[in-house]
């Protein structure tokens, strides 16, 4: 056994590359030195065209110009989902949305570049363009993808239970419209790529920011018409992500291409307007959602109905319109579930997946209705959730295991802490406070792509400088993937951390790990680094009891001293032990791995994968607004959350991941929302898109629930996008709270909030005129 | 961000420098802080051959007290003023507006020329090259349609600087300096309401400093609608001066921002004076500001709302500068 005194589980530790990071030596892809040409890409100013021509003679023959690429260049699809890759790198016959890539040029400066895209010529036939659902759903609409009939790209319809007795059995049933306006990351780092052609031996290396080195890795391949061997992918140091990478994106390829038409290195820096064109955010969503409850609270059955504008490319939306009726699932006992979900093309940058993937909108209208109908009732909201709790554990409808559920406790612990049952109706006027919960996966069960291999691998090296180094594909795009792996090897293996150092992402000397998506980290590539740390505690213990003449059993390390158990004496030090262990033969390298068992891969249905997982975290919230009914405009004064991620490996990075969580949660509630004219976004730089400043940050009390998973490790589940989800429908409880308004827009923004105010201004003044006529 | 255009930077130490500089280029602009200069040139908003720099210019960085004004050189960091002791003494209004603007980075460098010359925004307007040339331009820029009113002749873009409301109801005078010397005008005279020409100043003219008439017993504030505590231009600004002499009004004066193409002193303050200041009063001023104000959809805000929580802004501005009145 080992042990350290002080455990490296559990430690509140700042983030093993937060040096790097705060002293600016951190270097991100457009910081990477390299003699490189200037890519740049010509942008689609239609929303919506046949691609009749695109002429580059001109920029072609421009001096300085070193290669100009069109989608003559490549005839490949590509896309993250294998069964809707849809995409061209650069357009080829027809132009979907503004900003859609349509040629890219490499030259020697950015003068040059500039100057060569205005030299290119495209000739097009104009197209009708739908940017709403409504209308590209409509009858006659020119169809987007010839394979997708009105413009639908997937429906979903999903039942479970006996509806028709579920509506039937309730003493009240109600049903709302809410409407959620499409979000994008606001990841602080703009997307870059870094493409470097090595001509002679036909090699690339793409250094980019992406979340999903592997599935770049294979897009890549394909559309280069490469071998994977061929190609080499590393991720540097990354600015946010939150989904805005957790797909090959159009420019990755875009400078790949560049680079071996002008063999050479070609470094693509977009703006931050080309980053929100690339978009890949949370789409405009509608949401019907009808529910049916007893007196008591129980709740009896659900029916919902999602429509997602999900923009001019699939990326993962037919996973998004699926999450949004499996994560109904999942949180409480409802006996029938009814999901129909449509999620539709249009002439509007692609959508993809972000924090909460699907489930966000869907469970902000089933908490508003929850808490407009407990109220309808008399009941108290926490008395309602209480009501309708799971006993775990306990298997969903939909096919999802639960072994552990701390939604209980973190009921208890905001409801607490919050003054909830004190406070809730007695505070000033425009004043309130409001509650919601919330849950998502530790990692999607199912993999993308079946390969038959592990679902994480992990490995660690032993050498003689007796230093431990961690080799993981595992993606930190700033949610500490790489701290979480250095304490978990460090507790296992039973060594001081400062023996530890982590290399990940280069496809070229790290193991392949799916990605950073769905919060899979932590759970798959946590437990495969604790396999590999297991195998390599029992070499050192192996090679410490031949020294100390023992079996290895009655062998203990504690701080990295080796002792036979009981014995006396300074023991062996981690030095003589490793290069006992060292001397059997060399360098020692163990591999450790993780997979999912087939029965957490989800239900038998048609998209039952998606929902599936081996865990899922619970998070309830207290929100207090104040409402100024001059201006309308919201300030959060505080928040009250918990967030149960089983065992916190890390609880002052968990703190921050509930933090921001709950804080891009807020944005998403009260301002944050795109906004295009004819498909051009009006909100493409960080003045347009309001994301919210220190300024309207509220003071946020964070408890951490510790329901351990059986099945994660040490316990520990997600912990970074189950908490965003309950903050919306809190606040916008808190809202009807204070002001009584029940909000059914997101964003809550101030215009909207003095509307409603006259709005019921004028049907009181209208009604007591009637009143007073009869 | 896009490249900058190649432009010769010429750092003039007099009037007459600015001037002959101004001549011998074909397409210059004035630079002190360049906060929102560079920030819309690198938007392909213009493409100066030349960028002279005003800043070393004498008297720019003054603020000197005559017996009964304040002098303020143009070139003065909207840092300092919000930080000066004079300033905080005797225009402590000047220095919360100045206060409201972007965040303190922006602060430390631009100047209170730049804020009262601030271009006027668009939502149409303040985008990228590709953005514009893909939407055919503007009335203001390259192009011959206004997108927020298609069937008129005038642009709309709004004005958005922030001191300017507050310098208008305390009466400012601008110094003017150019190829025939300097000359003072009043602040009001500056502003020009069309978005595609919002200054009067003259091809050879620039601004040089704003006086202020030291005023006891005026009191004046600033309140500022955005949908953030920082970075945002105003979705509507409002500045309120007014005098109390007992119980009654006095010398009321309410100026905006971000509502019309200029700063917009309101007219028929006049008829509140010598009133106390109740509801009745309240509604009357909540309707000058809502008929006069004419906020168009060059922001992603509604304008209707726009022109709501401006009233609401002044009137609760108004109140709450009424009843510190009848305490000082």
């Amino acid at each position: 056994m080992t042990k350290l005194h002080e455990p490296a589980v559990g430690r509140r530790l700042p983030l093993v590359d937060g040096i790097e990071k705060v002293s600016g030596r951190a270097a991100y892809t457009a910081d990477l030195p390299a003699h490189a040409l200037v890519g740049r890409i010509l942008r689609s100013p239609y929303a919506h065209a046949e691609l009749l021509d695109v002429d580059v003679a001109a920029a072609r023959a421009l001096p300085g110009v070193v290669a100009v690429i069109t989608g003559a260049d490549c005839d490949k699809t590509f896309g993250v989902l294998p069964i809707s890759m849809d995409e061209y790198p650069l357009a080829r016959g027809r132009l979907r949305y503004r900003g859609e890539p349509v040629a890219a040029v490499a030259a020697v400066d950015e003068e040059t570049a500039e100057r060569a895209l205005a030299l290119i010529r495209l000739s097009v036939r104009e197209l009708p363009a739908y940017f709403s659902a409504e209308t590209a759903r409509a009858p006659g609409a020119v169809l987007l993808h010839d394979n997708h009939p009105g413009n639908v790209l997937r429906a979903v319809h999903d039942e479970f239970g006996d509806l028709a007795a579920g509506f039937a059995a309730a003493d009240l049933v109600r049903e709302a419209h809410y409407r959620c306006a499409e979000v994008a990351h606001g990841q602080i780092e703009p997307h870059a790529a870094l493409a470097e052609y090595d001509a002679e031996r036909q090699r690339l290396t793409l250094y980019s920011v992406t979340q999903v080195p592997y599935y770049l890795h294979l897009m890549l391949a394909r559309c280069l018409g490469f071998e994977e061997s061929q190609i080499r992918v590393v991720k540097p140091f990354v600015g946010g992500g939150f989904g805005a990478r957790v797909e090959p994106l159009n420019f990755e390829i875009v400078a790949a291409l560049l680079a071996r038409a002008a063999r050479g290195t070609v470094r693509l820096n977009l703006t931050r307007e080309e980053t929100f064109l690339t978009h890949r955010g949370r789409p405009e969503t509608e949401i019907r959602v009808k529910l049916g409850m007893t007196r008591q609270g129980r709740l009896t059955a659900v029916a919902c109905d999602v429509v997602q504008r999900g923009g001019a490319y699939a990326s993962y939306g037919i996973i998004t319109i699926l999450y949004a009726g499996s994560l109904l699932h999942g949180i409480y006992d409802i006996p029938a579930v009814k999901y129909d979900g449509c999620r539709v093309q249009t002439n509007t940058p692609p959508c993809g997946a972000m924090r909460g993937h699907g489930s966000v909108d869907a469970r902000h209208a089933f908490e508003c209705l929850l808490d407009t109908m407990a109220a309808e009732l008399g009941l108290d909201p926490f008395a309602v959730r209480r009501a309708n709790l799971l006993a775990t554990p306990t298997q969903t409808a939909n096919g999802i295991i639960i072994n552990s559920y701390g939604l209980p406790e973190c009921l208890d612990w905001v409801q607490e802490a919050s003054g909830w049952q004190r406070r809730k109706g007695r505070l000033p006027p425009g004043r309130g406070l409001g509650m919601a919960c919330s849950h998502y996966v530790s990692g999607a069960g199912k993999p993308i792509h079946r390969t038959g291999e592990p679902h994480a691998v992990v490995e660690l090296r032993l050498d003689f400088d007796g230093g431990i180094t961690i080799l993981t594909g595992a993606a930190d795009i700033g949610q500490g993937s790489s701290t979480m792996l250095t304490q978990a090897v460090a507790e296992i293996v039973g060594v001081d951390l400062g023996r530890l150092r982590i290399i990940a992402t280069d496809s070229a000397v790290t193991p392949k790990d799916n990605g950073s998506y769905s919060s899979r980290v932590t759970f798959m590539v946590g437990n495969a680094a604790i396999d590999a740390a297991r195998q390599l505690r029992d070499i050192l213990l192996g090679a410490a009891a031949r020294k100390l003449e023992s079996p290895p059993d009655r062998i203990e390390c504690v701080d990295e001293r080796f002792r036979v158990i009981g014995g006396e004496g300074p023991g062996l030090a981690f030095r003589e032990v490793a290069a006992a262990a060292l001397a059997q033969g060399g360098s020692i390298i163990v591999k450790g791995t993780f997979t999912v068992p087939v029965e957490y891969q989800g239900g038998k249905h048609r998209g039952g994968a998606v929902g599936s997982t081996m865990a899922l975290s619970y998070a309830a919230q207290v929100v207090e607004v104040d409402v100024d009914a001059d201006t309308g405009m919201v300030r959060v004064e505080k928040v009250w959350v918990a967030h149960d991620c089983g065992r916190a490996i890390n609880p002052l990075a968990v703190e921050g991941q509930v933090q921001g969580s709950v804080w891009m949660g807020m944005a998403q509630a009260l301002g944050e929302e795109t906004r295009y004219e004819g498909g051009l976004p009006l909100h493409a730089s960080l003045l347009g898109y309001p994301i919210p400043t220190i300024v309207e940050s509220p003071p946020i009390e964070m408890h951490i629930v510790e329901c351990l998973d059986p099945n994660g490790p040490f316990g520990a589940k997600e912990a970074s996008e189950g908490s965003l989800a309950s903050f919306l429908p809190a606040v916008t409880n808190a809202i009807a709270d204070a002001v009584g308004l029940r909000m059914t827009e997101l964003p809550i923004t101030p215009d909207r909030i003095l509307e409603a105010l006259a709005r019921r201004q004028r049907d009181s003044r209208i009604a007591a005129a009637r009143g007073a006529a009869s | 961000m896009s490249l900058l255009p190649s432009f010769a930077l010429i750092r003039a130490a007099s009037v007459a420098e600015v001037v002959a500089a101004r001549r011998s280029h074909a397409d210059c602009q004035l630079l002190a802080g360049g906060t929102d200069l560079i920030a819309n040139l690198r938007h392909g908003l213009g493409s100066p051959t030349a960028l002279i720099d005003i800043t070393g210019l004498p008297g720019m960085q003054e603020i000197a007290a005559d017996p009964a004004d304040i002098r303020i050189g143009v070139g003065v960091t909207l840092a300092r003023l919000v930080d000066d002791a004079l300033i905080r003494r005797y225009f402590p209004a000047l220095a919360d507006a100045a206060a409201t603007v972007a965040a303190s980075t922006h602060r430390a460098s631009a100047t209170l020329g730049g804020n009262l010359c601030l271009d006027t925004r668009c939502v149409f307007y303040n985008q990228s090259e590709w953005w514009r040339q893909s939407n055919d331009f503007c009335l203001k820029h390259r192009g011959t349609v206004c997108h927020v009113a298609p069937t008129g002749n005038r642009c709309h873009a709004a004005y958005s600087g922030d001191t300017a409301p507050v310098l208008l109801v305390l009466g400012a005078q601008a110094e003017l300096g150019g190829a025939d010397g300097t000359r003072w005008i009043a602040l009001d005279e500056l502003f020009h309401d069309d978005g595609a020409a919002h200054l009067t100043l003259g091809a050879d003219e620039m601004l040089l400093s704003v006086r202020l008439p030291i005023e006891p017993g005026l009191l004046a504030g600033y309140e500022k609608a955005r949908l953030r505590g920082a970075i945002d231009f105003p979705l509507a600004g409002v500045a309120v001066s007014l005098r109390r002499k007992g119980d009654a009004l006095a010398e009321l004066r309410i100026a905006l921002t971000g509502t019309n193409s200029r700063p917009w002193l309101v007219s028929g303050c006049e008829a509140l004076n010598g009133r106390p200041l109740d509801a009745e009063a309240l509604r009357q001023i909540s309707k000058l500001v809502q008929k006069q104000v004419a906020p168009m959809r060059t922001t992603i805000a509604p304008a209707h709302y726009r022109r709501r929580v401006a009233a609401a802004l002044a009137c609760r501005l108004a109140g709450r500068l009424f009843a510190a009145a009848a305490t000082t």
